[in-house]
């Protein structure tokens, strides 16, 4: 039978896709945490193993920010607008795939940090998993959001947890400037080389903190309409 | 005259059962649109749907439904031109019966939105432009018609919106929804009793012998809005908070009391629903009967008698139960994104609204009037995602409709002219 008109007038949700996402590439970028363990005792085919199933993880967000992207006509009245959903699908994205590239440069170099920045470099890890696990929460909140059809008190629960994740990002950013710091000195007695793709690991780790706050801004715009 | 003399009773019986045709019609497709939004709340099951609908229809088209009637009867065309010929009139009413009738059964098989008041109208509005003559049509009165068609559905939405921001703000963005909602639920209740008894009581009774004076119609519908806020009242004081369930999803607890008061908003639309459509599609019955009653004297006072009402009820129950049932079953059980809050919201501002044309004589499209409540609660930031490819349907049906019952009409007006009277 055709659908009626009634029916017709209502598109699938976006909303538990989008989480779906953000579970998806959070779960990547959680993995990060047992990486550097595996890294920190020399264990490389734990390594290799972790660095294989944050491909698949990542894989796997791919598909559904593509599943999402199709299922979002531009005909669709939403209460908020269809670009900013985009853009933080796309923000939410980039946490999976800088994990990947995070754990390919890992495991590819059999990458072993110096033992001065060792413990920072875990740490800073660590940090950046939170702030995602975060935005996660902050976009768990989504259906919360809408069931109160963004109304200020449930906006205001959704601004505190966006404040942690500012707060979580700049203790980020202070753990990477320690680290180099901390690196400057040691560069000339270490491989070239690898002091590089120290430094690039360091800031891809920052990259992924940086994402997690822009998810939580995104969001936030979102929210605004 | 002696055409109406010489086969009133065959030319009556033959518009009783076109009649019965378009409401059953009604009952097995046009309720369906009417409970969507509340069997695809989740609300209610759909049987309970069905015995709503039943009862509720039928007591709309009886009670509510005068009006609108008597639009369809004479509101449209100019009835002092067929003084001479009254068989003209009864040929294009039972042309317009018999057209709209069709053109639903064909524009619903295949899948097209199609709303019967348009087909009604757009039939009725044929045959007397091309049947008889331009002048035949009472224009005015057709461009009120159409005018209501774009602004009720507005007037639906606009008071969607409002009525969900006051929800938002009263109930569902507070620290304690399940309480609020219990609070303030029974206040909107009242609302929904007393709009649609005020409404049934200054505008829908007369026929059936009953009339008020104003200070009387207002307490009485004052009585009948707390009436239904104490049932309401009654039903939500047996809910429970339940913690355990509220910790997934911070809203369930407060959603099952607006799913419960679902019940009622569904009664609500389903005696809208049958004011304005059910009415509509057997108006034409009304005025052929009204001719042949007074042995073709046109105009000439008669009282619309109730049984005509009761063949639109009969018609639409009949029609409900041997097709409609499998319709509402289809309709909104894939609607995830309507929690009751939002039907609620949208249902009530769409029976409030049909309930008031109805009450003015104002023939609209329900499913349009839904349409527009749905939106309303849209853009209130209600809304997931509401496709308005449906904005563009609603136009197309307009388009489509229109002409379609007119050219429908005007071949069965000249069939029937053809067979009965013959040159």
């Amino acid at each position: 039978m055709a659908k009626s008109i009634i029916d017709g007038m209502f598109g699938k949700s976006p909303i538990s896709p989008l989480q779906q996402h953000m579970t998806s590439a959070h779960s990547c970028i959680e993995l990060l945490n047992d990486l550097m363990l595996a890294m920190k005792n020399h264990e490389w085919d734990t390594a290799e193993l972790i660095r294989t199933n944050i491909s698949k993880r990542e894989q796997q967000a791919d598909v559904l920010k593509k599943k999402l992207r199709l299922s979002l006509p531009s005909t669709f009245m939403m209460p908020f607008s269809r670009r900013d959903l985009l853009d933080l699908l796309l923000i939410q994205d980039s946490i999976a795939n800088i994990s990947k590239d995070v754990s390919g440069l890992m495991c590819n170099r059999q990458m072993t940090f110096p033992d001065e920045i060792l413990d920072d470099v875990i740490e800073l890890t660590k940090v950046c998993v939170k702030t995602s696990a975060k935005a996660l929460k902050a976009i768990n909140e989504l259906d919360e959001l809408l069931e109160t059809a963004f109304g200020k008190r449930e906006r205001k629960v959704v601004s505190n947890i966006i404040k942690q994740i500012n707060s979580l990002e700049s203790k980020s950013d202070t753990a990477q400037h320690t680290i180099r710091a901390k690196l400057f000195p040691l560069e000339s007695s270490l491989p070239p080389i690898d002091v590089v793709f120290y430094y690039r690991a360091i800031e891809w780790l920052g990259e992924l903190a940086d994402s997690a706050q822009k998810v939580g801004s995104r969001l936030e715009i979102l929210l605004a309409k | 005259m002696d055409i109406i003399a010489n086969h009133g009773e065959l030319l009556l019986i033959l518009a009783v059962v076109f009649g019965l045709f378009m409401a059953w019609g009604v009952g097995a497709n046009d309720v369906a649109n009417a409970m969507g939004t509340s069997v695809g709340s989740g609300a209610i099951t759909i049987k309970q749907a069905i015995i709503i609908a039943i009862i509720f229809e039928f007591a709309g088209a009886i009670l509510a439904g005068g009006e609108v009637t008597a639009t369809i009867r004479k509101g449209i065309l100019d009835a002092s031109l067929f003084s001479d010929n009254p068989h003209l009139l009864v040929y294009g009413m039972l042309a317009s019966l018999l057209a709209a009738g069709f053109w639903l059964l064909i524009a619903s098989s295949l899948g097209w939105p199609v709303s019967t008041t348009h087909s009604i109208v757009g039939a009725i509005v044929g045959f007397g432009a091309v049947g008889v003559g331009v002048d035949a049509v009472a224009w005015n009165k057709v461009g009120n018609i159409a005018m209501s068609w774009i602004v009720s559905p507005i007037v639906a939405g606009t008071i969607a919106f409002m009525l969900f921001r006051s929800l938002q703000s009263l109930i569902i963005d507070t620290t304690k929804p399940f309480e609020n909602a219990k609070k303030y639920v029974p206040y909107y209740m009242f609302l929904v009793g007393f709009v649609i008894s005020l409404v049934t009581i200054f505008k829908g009774l007369k026929h059936v012998g009953l009339s008020f004076d104003a200070e009387t119609s207002y307490y009485l519908a004052i009585g009948f809005g707390i009436l239904v806020a104490l049932i309401g009242t009654i039903i939500i004081r047996s809910i429970k908070l339940d913690p355990e369930e509220n910790e997934d999803f911070y809203f369930t607890s407060m959603e099952r009391v607006f799913s419960v008061l679902m019940i009622i908003t569904a009664a609500a639309m389903a005696f809208a629903h049958g004011s304005n459509d059910v009415a509509n599609a057997i108006g034409p019955l009304a005025a052929i009967y009204a001719v042949i009653d007074n042995d073709g004297i046109i105009g000439a006072k008669s009282a619309l008698p109730v049984w005509v009402l009761l063949v639109g009820g009969g018609g639409i129950v009949f029609g409900l139960i041997t097709y409609g049932h499998k319709v509402i079953a289809t309709v909104g059980t894939g609607i995830t994104q309507l929690t009751p809050s939002r039907g609620f919201a949208a249902t009530l501002a769409a029976a409030s609204t049909v309930v008031i044309a109805s009450g003015t004589g104002l023939p609209v499209s329900t499913t349009q009037v839904l349409v527009g409540a749905v939106l309303g609660v849209g853009l209130a930031r209600g809304m997931a995602a509401l496709d308005t490819r449906v904005i563009n349907k609603i136009f197309l049906s307009w388009i489509v409709t229109l002409p379609a019952g007119a050219l429908m009409s005007i071949v069965f007006f000249f069939a029937l002219k053809g067979a009965f009277s013959p040159l």
